[in-house]
């Protein structure tokens, strides 16, 4: 049955990157809020969630386009998100377990509310109709809305680095990551720090929510399909923003390869497999985020 | 721990007491009931309880919080199913259970044949689930993965066994389950699922379980593992084996669940993967949560008060139903995250000493305790 | 239903009052917890479907049409001049839901059938009660058979009716090479064994078949098995929200339904709907029933219903019409069991057997005239193939020129077959409860 040829090996290995590009994009927002503030966000399911429907109210009710719906997606979810950690997580900060229950509380709230305004049928987001071909170079092909989202996550992790690593508030967000009363002794004011982080985290999940709107379908209880591999892809990872992308690189190949060779279910459960395995002798994952953990 | 506080709420007897009036208020139901709904519901609410017994244990006192309390749920559910199942099969007429033959095969999977015999059936279903806790456990805390990432991993391995029942069908008839049409018959009595039989089995089960538990929690054990929530690090240059009391507390935790397990299957005549669904193990949680994950009887007491909620006044809510039970929960974390037993807690503490606290038996706030040493 | 709520918070109650005087009423037999029509007064249904969660899609359409059928009938002189009373669960999504409220309607509620149910594993969890005491199911959508119970009435198409028509068609029109891809649950698996047994018949090769996790929206490793494969076209067994993500992934992929059209057995038109008409269009869909059957009781059917107000949604469907048509086979069966009885002794099992034989007449289905089967219970029924349009519409290319029996034991015929009294095994002896 198994038919390995030239072609469908590199096929596999180029739906690979695909893969490890939409687990990326989905676990992003999530490693950044953890990496920074510690919390496990529980809700990130439900602000991709969101991220959908921001896309699919201004497509359809407003007709905005495409491509602009995006950007717009990051900005109405990270302003949910920034609501929500201003009322409830910003209490909740030196509480982990706590936030993670209080998020999913977050998470059953959003989905039933989205709910009641939406309804429980499927929407959906229409792409412009020159993304739905695909690439052909002889036997080898990938779909070009597949290259599109490869492209988004290569630009947001460029966007995300700039911003940490070129910027004044990157300065102070890796300040308060590594020790939070030195840099605020020093005048960072942590809690601001923790604000924008959380915002930007839900806003990245709001990019996310748009992109798989259209490879995926747009309802209530859509998020709840990413939150669990985001969140190995971040405990994986070590919090750490290059974590995550070796993590998201390395299971994105590994499920594409095992589907290949043997078929999507059995490659989960492996994958899930190895990622127990390897964290039993890694616990703090690949690359630490730094103070967060011992 | 300090000295006895005045707290009335610490006094040992006086728990001890509550615990009693729990349990006879509960043994008065099917005396003044025979209404067969009702003893199913409250038996089932009892299976419920011993699952937030469990998760109290184990996140409550020994600040493992574990977010798939259904890997040992489903395994029990699914062993006393396999053991229900194969009482109505007939090893010279029908060897085989019937999806079996759907699935092509044969004969009767080596795994399967000691549920012909009951007891060998229910051994396994509680022996399968604490062995896997005490691997995995060992596996984990033997490595030091603690906190969040524990509770992370504990979800990633319930996400691939309701991933490998499914796709076991021929063994497990996948996403359907297993139904097995006949009540659990125990060779002296038979439990029908809607007679008081049932529900003085579940009565039993949950009084024993959490007898022990309390028990444990009292027990030098007990004392160690509370500590471990503390500080993990200074019971550990104490010299303690902090992975094996770890392991423990999870492994005990679990036989409990795989208990609940073994009693929703004879109460449901049913298992499936569903059992091993995300929401259910985390809905656990938020048992323990709401009633006070610190208390043993209060966690028991929120899975009564939440799914009983849900019961009587969920239908006149329908949509919104969820809603209100996220913004509630949400509200009990944040102001409330000792529950209702903190609550309680710090309402008798300003009854009995004008407002003075102090940690015990049962400390406040060890949310914040338990932190520090994740 | 607020009212049967209320009622028994005052029952319980004076029983907890009763402390001193203990119940002595110890029910007889199972009979006697049964239910029954009382003269004048409502006949109690069940209506047990998800509101929320991940089975809302297709389970809210369910309610809304019964509630909807339910309202017709009344608004006709209901049941024999009793009105039908609806008592409308939210399961949730959720098993503990689904078994619980099983239990409350059949023991508390006491009501004379349950409509409920889309998944066979929600089936599976309220069977056991149902058995037990004696109730009734409608389950009102397409399953896998293999089951043979003495309390189950289904109006939708077995596995055995579905695939029968299309495999040959799309054969036929396409070619012979086939890829079978489905989620990865029972009732994919045994629709793919029905369909191998006409693939076979019809002269098709089968070049692969895959299963995705339910619930899984990554195609990309199926879609590039598809393409090293290249069959003629495939047959798609895959269900939910990842049938969305598939028709959308096929066509993202450069797929083309002219070149290789996917003959589905769950596409309909409110999927279409969710995948933009532009990802369905050209594929197939064999059903028993469109929302473009051109008959007058359905255009009668869809212009009420969609401007009733229980047609929000904005579309019928196979799933919905087959509910819809379950309301009727109630109502006739009732009519039929309180000429044979006094309405006493018109229990839920009754009401069942009645069932057997009864006939819903194209004025009244708007899929046309479909019978219930004497033996297994299940649906007589006449499978059309629809193509769809680029409206999102369905067009009618084919229809089975005759009514196909429903045979839950099709391709096992070694285990039995299903009676009205239970399956009967090859040797002859009678099993009852068979799930």
């Amino acid at each position: 049955m198994l038919d390995i040829t030239f072609a469908s090996s590199i096929n596999a290995l180029i739906l690979g990157l695909s893969i490890a590009s939409i687990f990326l994009v989905a676990a992003l927002g999530l490693t950044i809020i953890y990496g920074t503030a510690g919390v496990i966000n529980m809700a990130h399911g439900e602000f991709i969630m969101l991220g959908a429907y921001a896309s699919f109210t201004m497509q359809n009710y407003l007709g905005v386009p495409f491509f602009l719906c995006i950007p717009l997606s990051f900005l109405v979810v990270a302003v949910i998100g920034l609501i929500i950690e201003r009322s409830l997580i910003q209490y909740l900060y030196n509480r982990p377990l706590d936030t993670l229950l209080a998020t999913w509380g977050v998470s059953l709230v959003l989905m039933q509310g989205v709910r009641l305004i939406f309804g429980s049928d499927p929407k959906y987001i229409q792409m412009p109709s020159f993304m739905s071909t695909n690439i052909a170079i002889g036997d080898v092909s990938i779909s070009l809305f597949r290259v599109f989202v490869f492209a988004v996550a290569i630009a947001l992790i460029g966007a995300v680095w700039w911003l940490f690593y070129r910027t004044d508030f990157g300065i102070k967000v890796r300040a308060v990551t590594q020790n939070k009363e030195m840099a605020a002794s020093f005048g960072i004011n942590s809690s601001r720090v923790y604000t924008m982080t959380f915002a930007l985290g839900a806003g990245l999940a709001g990019i996310a929510g748009s992109l798989f709107g259209v490879l995926n379908i747009v309802l209530p209880t859509m998020g709840m399909g990413y939150v669990v591999e985001a969140f190995l892809m971040v405990v994986t990872g070590g919090g750490s923003l290059l974590g995550t992308i070796i993590a998201s690189g390395v299971t994105g190949e590994a499920q594409s390869i095992f589907a290949f060779i043997f078929n999507d279910t059995f490659a989960r459960f492996l994958v899930f497999i190895l990622i127990v395995i390897f964290l039993r002798f890694r616990p703090q994952g690949l690359i630490s985020a730094g103070g967060v953990r011992r | 721990m300090a000295a006895m506080e005045k707290n009335i709420y610490h006094n040992k007897a006086l728990q001890w007491g509550v615990y009693a009036v729990f349990f006879i208020a509960l043994a008065i139901i099917p005396l003044v009931q025979d209404d067969a709904f009702i003893l199913n519901q409250f038996a089932t609410y009892g299976v419920y309880g011993m699952l937030a017994l469990s998760i109290s244990l184990c996140w409550g006192f020994g600040g493992i919080l574990n977010l798939g309390q259904g890997i040992a749920f489903g395994l029990g559910a699914y062993g006393m199913a396999m053991t229900m199942q194969m009482q109505s099969q007939d090893p010279d007429i029908n060897p085989i259970p019937p999806f079996m033959l759907n699935n092509a095969l044969e004969e009767l999977p080596f795994f399967w044949e000691p549920f012909w015999n009951t007891s060998a059936g229910i051994f396994l279903a509680l022996l399968v689930p604490t062995l896997f806790y005490v691997i995995f456990g060992g596996l984990m805390f033997q490595a030091r993965v603690a906190g969040p990432f524990f509770a992370i991993m504990t979800l990633a391995i319930l996400s691939a066994l309701a991933t490998l029942f499914i796709d076991l069908q021929p063994y497990t008839n996948g996403v359907n389950g297993i139904s097995p049409p006949g009540a659990l018959d125990l060779g002296f009595v038979v439990v029908d699922p809607y007679s008081s039989v049932s529900y003085w089995t579940v009565f039993v089960l949950l009084l024993v379980s959490t007898v022990c538990a309390k028990l444990l929690t009292q027990s030098r054990f007990g004392l160690v593992v509370q500590a471990l929530k503390n500080d993990s690090e200074r019971v550990r240059f104490l010299g303690y084996h902090v992975a094996f009391y770890e392991t423990a507390v999870y492994a005990v935790s679990g036989l409990i669940a795989a208990l609940a397990g073994c009693c929703w299957a004879f109460l449901t005549q049913y298992v499936s993967p569903a059992q091993f669904d995300v929401g259910f193990s985390i809905s656990m949680v938020i048992w323990a949560a709401i009633g006070g994950r610190n208390s043993l009887i209060w966690a028991i007491m929120g899975a009564f008060m939440v799914q009983g909620a849900q019961s009587y006044v969920g239908d006149e809510f329908l949509n919104s139903w969820v809603l209100i039970l996220g913004l509630f929960f949400i509200l009990v974390v944040r102001f409330l995250p000792g529950g209702f037993a903190g609550l309680t807690e710090s309402l008798l503490g300003a009854l009995s000493t004008g407002g003075r606290r102090r940690g015990g038996d049962v400390p406040v706030d060890v949310s914040k305790a338990g932190t520090e040493g994740a | 239903m607020a009212i049967s709520r209320r009622k028994f918070l005052r029952n319980s109650a004076l029983a907890a009052g009763a402390v001193a005087a203990p119940h002595v009423w110890i029910p007889a037999s199972r009979e006697a917890w049964g239910a029954s029509i009382k003269k004048g007064e409502p006949i109690k249904v069940g209506l047990l479907f998800s509101l929320t969660g991940g089975l809302a899609v297709p389970e809210e359409d369910s309610t809304l049409v019964m509630q909807y059928a339910i309202e017709e009938i009344n608004d006709n002189g209901g049941i024999d001049g009793s009105p039908i009373e609806p008592i409308i669960i939210d399961a949730k999504s959720d098993f503990k839901v689904y078994t619980e409220k099983a239990r409350e309607l059949i023991l508390r509620d006491k009501v004379l059938a349950i409509f409920g149910c889309y998944t066979s594993a929600s089936r599976k969890a309220i069977l056991p009660i149902v058995m037990q005491q004696e109730s009734l199911l409608f389950y009102p959508t397409c399953y896998e058979g293999a089951e043979c119970t003495q309390n189950t009435v289904c109006t939708g198409p077995l596995a055995n009716q579905h695939s029968k028509d299309l495999i040959p068609y799309m054969v036929n029109e396409f070619g012979p090479r086939v890829f079978f891809v489905g989620s990865n649950y029972v009732w994919p698996k045994e629709s793919n064994k029905n369909a191998k047994i006409w693939l076979e018949q019809a002269g098709g090769e089968l070049l692969g078949e895959e299963y995705v996790p339910l619930g899984s929206s990554e195609f990309g490793p199926v879609l590039n098995k598809i393409r090293s494969a290249n069959p003629d076209f495939i047959f798609s067994t895959v269900v939910g929200a990842s049938d969305i993500a598939f028709h959308r992934q096929f066509r993202q992929s450069g797929f083309s339904a002219e070149k290789m059209p996917i003959a589905s057995l769950t596409t309909g038109e409110i999927e279409v709907k969710a995948m933009g008409a532009e990802n369905g269009a050209g594929h197939f869909l064999s059903a028993p029933y469109f929302m473009a059957l051109d008959n007058p009781t359905n255009n009668k059917f869809v212009d009420s219903f969609l401007s009733s107000k229980y047609g929000k949604n904005g579309v019928t469907h196979y799933n919905m019409e087959e509910t819809y048509t379950s309301a009727y086979v109630f109502k006739y069966a009732v009519e039929k069991a309180l000429k044979e009885n006094e309405p006493d002794a018109v229990t839920s099992k009754v009401v069942r057997d009645a069932c057997a034989g009864i006939e819903v007449k194209a004025d009244v289905s708007p899929e046309g005239l479909v019978w219930i089967d004497e033996n297994n219970f299940n649906t007589w029924l006449v499978p059309k193939i629809g193509q769809c349009q680029a409206d999102g519409s369905f067009k009618i290319v084919k229809e089975a020129p005759e009514h196909v029996e429903p045979d839950p034991y099709s391709i096992y015929p070694d285990i039995g077959t299903c009676t009205a009294e239970g399956l009967k095994t090859p040797d002859g002896t009678i099993r009852q409860d068979v799930i």
